[in-house]
């Protein structure tokens, strides 16, 4: 592999003058992820909640199929609708598959090769790369909740002719995704840059998410109180849901403190997922 | 000459270890050597002045930017090759120098044209639509050369850039250096422990040992410089020789040749007195070509001394 006779030459472009540095991570992350095996398969799966509520939808429109209305009377009310798609047990699963399958390798490829010095040799900053980072888990889960979510509302307004949905039940339903996309993002990343191999890595996120559940159930069971819900994910991510639509909660206990527990929790988990990072870099 | 590299009392701690200790380095253009034992402070040096780690106290100016402030904003015009593995092993050739110029503000289009282009040049061509993790060590230490040449940048750090190589890659990653800096497209700084590419390459060196900068000199300045070393062949027993010149630096060379090197303030003369205490003859005597070797070993030993 001789050295070209032309030597080297200099570049005569010019560097863009505004950009979002994170931005390429952020595509290079979403290429990659759908590149994976069996990534097709999974999104499959994935997007089946929304066909099970988007028959729901259709159906509760429908005067000519009350005789099904029994199926469907949970979701009679719009906040009921998107709370219940939202808490929807499998896609609460699929969101924790997908932050696996999006999130796992993230950080902790870039701790077993090395790849920090690749991104704090360019002009980006430790928040620069974690942004990026953060962006590809969100725009997979958001892309299985918040767009569902979306195209509920679009279908409800379709099927029914016109837009019945109240105005804080429309934010509710745009702003819970995304609060629930974000604090898996950051446990799936927290988890992510705490070590280089990522089979430990899938097996501590779904270990501390079964694991959160479990020892919940075990206590409601043994101490008869809810409030034990409050040391499980998926039980807090259903308690702030009743908060944000404004539904009864399942559980009796005050719902203000599942979403003191969950933004305590992600913020918890960023600060760490910083300091791991800044660790790397050193 | 234009400053590019300007620090001032650069501290630098690992804990207690004081790795960088009070550094003050001026650069002007070219191709420097940053030459030194390993734990000497080379890369740890390197580190700092690519922002990648905070002095403790000090400052400091590369290309014009301070290092404390402007760090992110220099690294458009800087490159650097690390030391250790640090590739992306699901991406092939093309697409990690491209994702890297992009990472550094290029257009996506700019930087796949300019990702071909230096491919091309650290001579991956063939090898550019294979993935990386797929990539000999040597070809490993190419595409890092060409992703930190994708941007072109002014400065160019290489961090032991023949580490891992066979002799023949060794040689075609060296004229890759001579040839990136020869033509003064850009400023090299070159830190290695392997004392021959740094002659080969650099026409400055600096010497790091303990976290200092020891020594900084011109590489075609070193036959200039008095080292008292010279060579000698002799005849009898070398052992007893050896035993006579304790403070002296005595090395075997080819044909029964001796380099040795004499403290600054040993007399010429007293080879010869130690030669008949020794009952050895001296055959053959003349002043030796001072190599890098002798300055760094000086330098080391000077050094160690204070």
């Amino acid at each position: 592999m001789p050295i070209r006779e032309k030597g080297y030459y200099k570049w005569d472009g010019e560097f863009k003058k505004s950009y979002i540095k994170w931005l390429p991570i952020f595509i290079n992350g979403i290429k990659s992820v759908f590149k994976k095996k069996k990534s097709k398969l999974l999104f499959s799966f994935a997007a089946f909640p929304f066909f099970v509520f988007l028959i729901a939808v259709y159906v509760s429109t429908k005067p000519e199929l009350r005789m099904m209305k029994d199926l469907v009377k949970q979701i009679q009310s719009d906040a009921m609708l998107f709370y219940s798609f939202y808490t929807f047990g499998p896609l609460i699963f699929f969101m924790i598959l997908l932050s696996l399958f999006a999130g796992a390798d993230l950080i902790s490829g870039d701790l077993k090769f090395n790849s920090f010095t690749l991104y704090l040799s360019r002009p980006l900053t430790r928040f620069d790369y974690i942004k990026g980072k953060f962006s590809i888990v969100l725009f997979y889960l958001l892309l299985f909740s918040l767009i569902p979510g979306i195209l509920l509302i679009i279908a409800k307004i379709i099927f029914s002719g016109e837009f019945s949905v109240p105005l804080y039940v429309f934010l509710s339903a745009l702003i819970f995704p995304i609060i629930i996309s974000l604090f898996l993002s950051s446990f799936i990343l927290m988890v992510s840059s705490l070590s280089s191999n990522r089979k430990f890595v899938i097996i501590l996120f779904f270990a501390l998410y079964v694991l959160s559940n479990s020892i919940a159930g075990i206590f409601q069971g043994v101490f008869k109180s809810d409030y034990f819900l409050f040391f499980s994910i998926e039980k807090n991510i259903k308690q702030f849901g009743s908060l944000v639509f404004n539904i009864k909660p399942d559980f009796d206990a005050p719902t203000w403190i599942s979403a003191i527990i969950l933004s305590f929790i992600t913020f918890f988990f960023i600060t760490i997922l910083i300091v791991r990072i800044k660790r790397a870099e050193d | 000459m234009e400053r590019i590299i300007e620090l001032k009392n650069i501290n630098f701690s690992y804990g207690n270890f004081k790795a960088i200790d009070n550094v003050n380095i001026k650069i002007g253009n070219g191709i420097y050597g940053l030459l030194g034992p390993n734990g000497a402070g080379k890369t740890t040096l390197m580190k700092v002045i690519l922002g990648f780690l905070k002095p403790s106290s000090g400052n400091g100016e590369i290309l014009g930017f301070n290092i404390r402030e402007n760090n992110i904003t220099m690294k458009k015009k800087i490159g650097y090759v690390p030391e250790i593995d640090c590739l992306i092993p699901e991406m092939d050739g093309v697409a990690l120098t491209s994702y890297l110029g992009e990472l550094s503000g290029m257009s996506k289009q700019e930087a796949i044209k300019r990702a071909h282009e230096v491919l091309y040049y650290v001579g991956l061509e063939e090898s550019r639509y294979r993935k990386v993790d797929t990539y000999s060590s040597g070809m490993k230490q190419r595409i890092k050369l060409a992703t930190a040449l994708v941007h072109d940048p002014e400065l160019l750090f290489l961090d032991e850039p023949t580490s891992g190589m066979d002799p023949q890659a060794r040689n075609e990653m060296l004229e890759l250096i001579n040839d990136i800096s020869s033509k003064g497209a850009m400023n090299v700084i070159m830190s290695s422990h392997i004392l021959p590419d740094i002659e080969s390459t650099c026409k400055n060196v600096l010497i790091m040992n303990k976290g200092k900068i020891i020594s900084e000199q011109q590489i075609s300045d070193l036959n200039s410089k008095h080292f008292n070393i010279y060579e000698i062949r002799l005849k009898g027993d070398v052992k007893i020789f050896r035993e006579k010149l304790p403070d002296c630096r005595i090395e075997r060379g080819d044909k029964g040749v001796f380099r040795i090197q004499l403290p600054n303030d040993f007399p010429i003369y007293s080879i010869f007195k130690k030669a008949v205490e020794a009952n050895v003859q001296i055959r053959y005597f003349r002043q030796s070509k001072v190599t890098l070797e002798d300055a760094f070993v000086t330098a080391i030993g000077e050094a160690n001394a204070n």
